[in-house]
């Protein structure tokens, strides 16, 4: 049994393999995988663009010097549809960010987790705000 | 500092690992059509074509690969008893899109984050989004066309880079082409469609394409005539919307997922059949022949789904395309660390 699971998760693992899941361009091509950074920030604005939406935040350093970093988040229409709204992250919120810094090491990450202070997800919802997630019945 | 794991296990792996699990143990069977699909008809305008109108999308077969893994070989649909499994894992997986904490198993990785991605609200039936070789797989490309340079697309984690140029037109926001505007990927998958007396409109949410789609006899525009988009005619075969489109530009945008792959040439044609088999469904299918690309025609086909609350949002794909310079600058950057890599040996 154990064998045929393992085989079982390889085939999965090289059938993504041959169609992988791929946002508007490549994530590696921007975020470096031995980067890894943690950052706890301020919400300075979130810009509601696309292709991809960006979280603007302040982070306090060890040294007490404040720098802005850019997170990069989903398309603006795919977190309108998962329930997120302008409303769901003001200014001035405190977040935590887990992710990858750019290759370049400019101040940029990618948001892999991200969550506020006490722990709760800031993206949280599935098809949201569209009860199509319901099974449907056809007439 | 605390760090997961840098390498993510996303929910589709579980999922393939579960498919591929129970494609062994259960005999493969055909999935059943929807009860009633066959003898549904669909209302007619006020001028008496088929009314195939509204915003649909093709997010129930989002992850469903364009090209079957060889394993699954002539098993185009999966069994009932694996689409339980399946309808159980999407239920799961929106439990777990709903849960306020971030689960233990949930890793940082590099790929978009599960919250970035819309999802299927049921389990799509098919192994592949191509039906047709019976394999399931894209034909072999000919010779000519396996020369032509494939521009860097997503799936590139180390674009060779010296040029916005270099990118896929779908990174730079251009287009995704006819299939790759329709193909499921992870969002942006609405079609909405719009009829009047003579005209079929498709407008495709990502990258905001517009197809205007003459049905009234007219005949193709001159050869001379040539786009990312082609040139579509429309006729109606019973409830069917027949699509005709030649006059493509060549070399531009592929068959693949967001219209990467190799890219096509001036030959390609497309006939497309859009045909409603219920108030909530339409069948979408594709032949797609490239006399100079592919060794021969072949067929992808898919359902495109109507949802209530649903609807198509604007998508100025360029407005902030930071993804482009920054993919610029970390090809330099990787550049400079190779160059001071290699000055130290």
């Amino acid at each position: 049994m154990r064998k045929t699971l393992a085989f079982a998760f390889v085939a999965g693992v090289l059938s993504l393999a041959a169609e992988p899941v791929w946002a508007h361009h490549a994530f590696a091509a921007e975020f470096d995988s031995s980067k890894p950074i943690r950052l706890k920030g301020t919400v300075t604005k979130m810009e509601w663009i696309n292709p991809h939406a960006w979280i603007h935040i302040d982070v306090e350093g060890e040294d007490g010097k404040v720098s802005p970093w850019m997170i990069e988040a989903a398309a603006p229409n795919s977190l309108l549809r998962r329930g997120f709204t302008k409303n769901s992250l003001l200014i001035g919120t405190e977040i935590v960010v887990e992710g990858y810094q750019a290759k370049d090491e400019a101040k940029r990450a990618n948001g892999s987790i991200i969550t506020f202070t006490d722990g709760r997800k800031l993206f949280i919802g599935s098809s949201a705000g569209d009860p199509g997630a319901a099974p449907r019945k056809d007439k | 500092m605390r760090h997961r794991l840098a390498v993510s296990i996303s929910p589709m792996v579980v999922l393939a690992a579960i498919f591929a699990l129970a494609a062994e143990s259960a005999i493969a069977q055909p999935a059943k059509a929807a009860p009633g699909a066959r003898n549904w008809r669909p209302s007619k305008t006020p001028w008496g074509d088929p009314d195939l109108q509204g915003t649909w999308t093709s997010d129930d077969c989002i992850g469903t690969p364009l090209n079957r893994p060889a394993n699954l070989g002539e098993k185009r649909y999966y069994t009932e008893q694996e689409l339980a499994q399946r309808e159980s894992q999407l239920a799961k997986q929106q439990q777990n899109d709903l849960q306020e904490l971030v689960g233990p198993d949930q890793r940082v990785g590099t790929g978009p984050p599960s919250h970035w991605v819309e999802r299927a609200r049921r389990p799509c039936r098919q192994t592949s989004l191509v039906v047709d070789p019976p394999n399931g797989r894209t034909p072999d490309l000919l010779p000519e066309a396996q020369t032509r340079r494939i521009p860097e697309g997503a799936n590139n984690n180390n674009p060779k880079a010296d040029s916005w140029e270099d990118f896929s037109y779908y990174i730079r926001c251009i287009s995704r082409g006819v299939t790759g505007s329709i193909f499921p990927v992870i969002y942006g998958n609405g079609q909405q469609i719009m009829q009047a007396p003579g005209y079929v409109t498709i407008l495709q949410e990502m990258v905001h394409e517009a197809r205007v789609i003459p049905v009234d006899g007219r005949p193709h525009a001159s050869p001379s005539v040539r786009s990312y988009m082609g040139d579509p005619r429309g006729h109606w075969e019973s409830n069917t919307l027949v699509v005709e489109t030649t006059n493509f530009l060549s070399n531009r945008t592929g068959i693949g997922l967001n219209g990467g792959g190799t890219p096509t040439s001036d030959a390609l044609k497309l006939i497309e059949r859009y045909t409603r088999t219920s108030s909530s469904e339409l069948q979408y299918e594709v032949t797609i022949d490239d006399p100079k690309t592919f060794t021969r025609p072949f067929k992808v086909a898919f359902p495109l789904t109507q949802e209530p609350g649903y609807q198509n949002f604007e998508y100025a794909c360029h407005e902030g395309n930071y993804a482009m310079s920054n993919s610029l600058s970390g090809a330099r950057a990787q550049e400079k660390a190779a160059a001071e890599a290699a000055k130290k040996k």
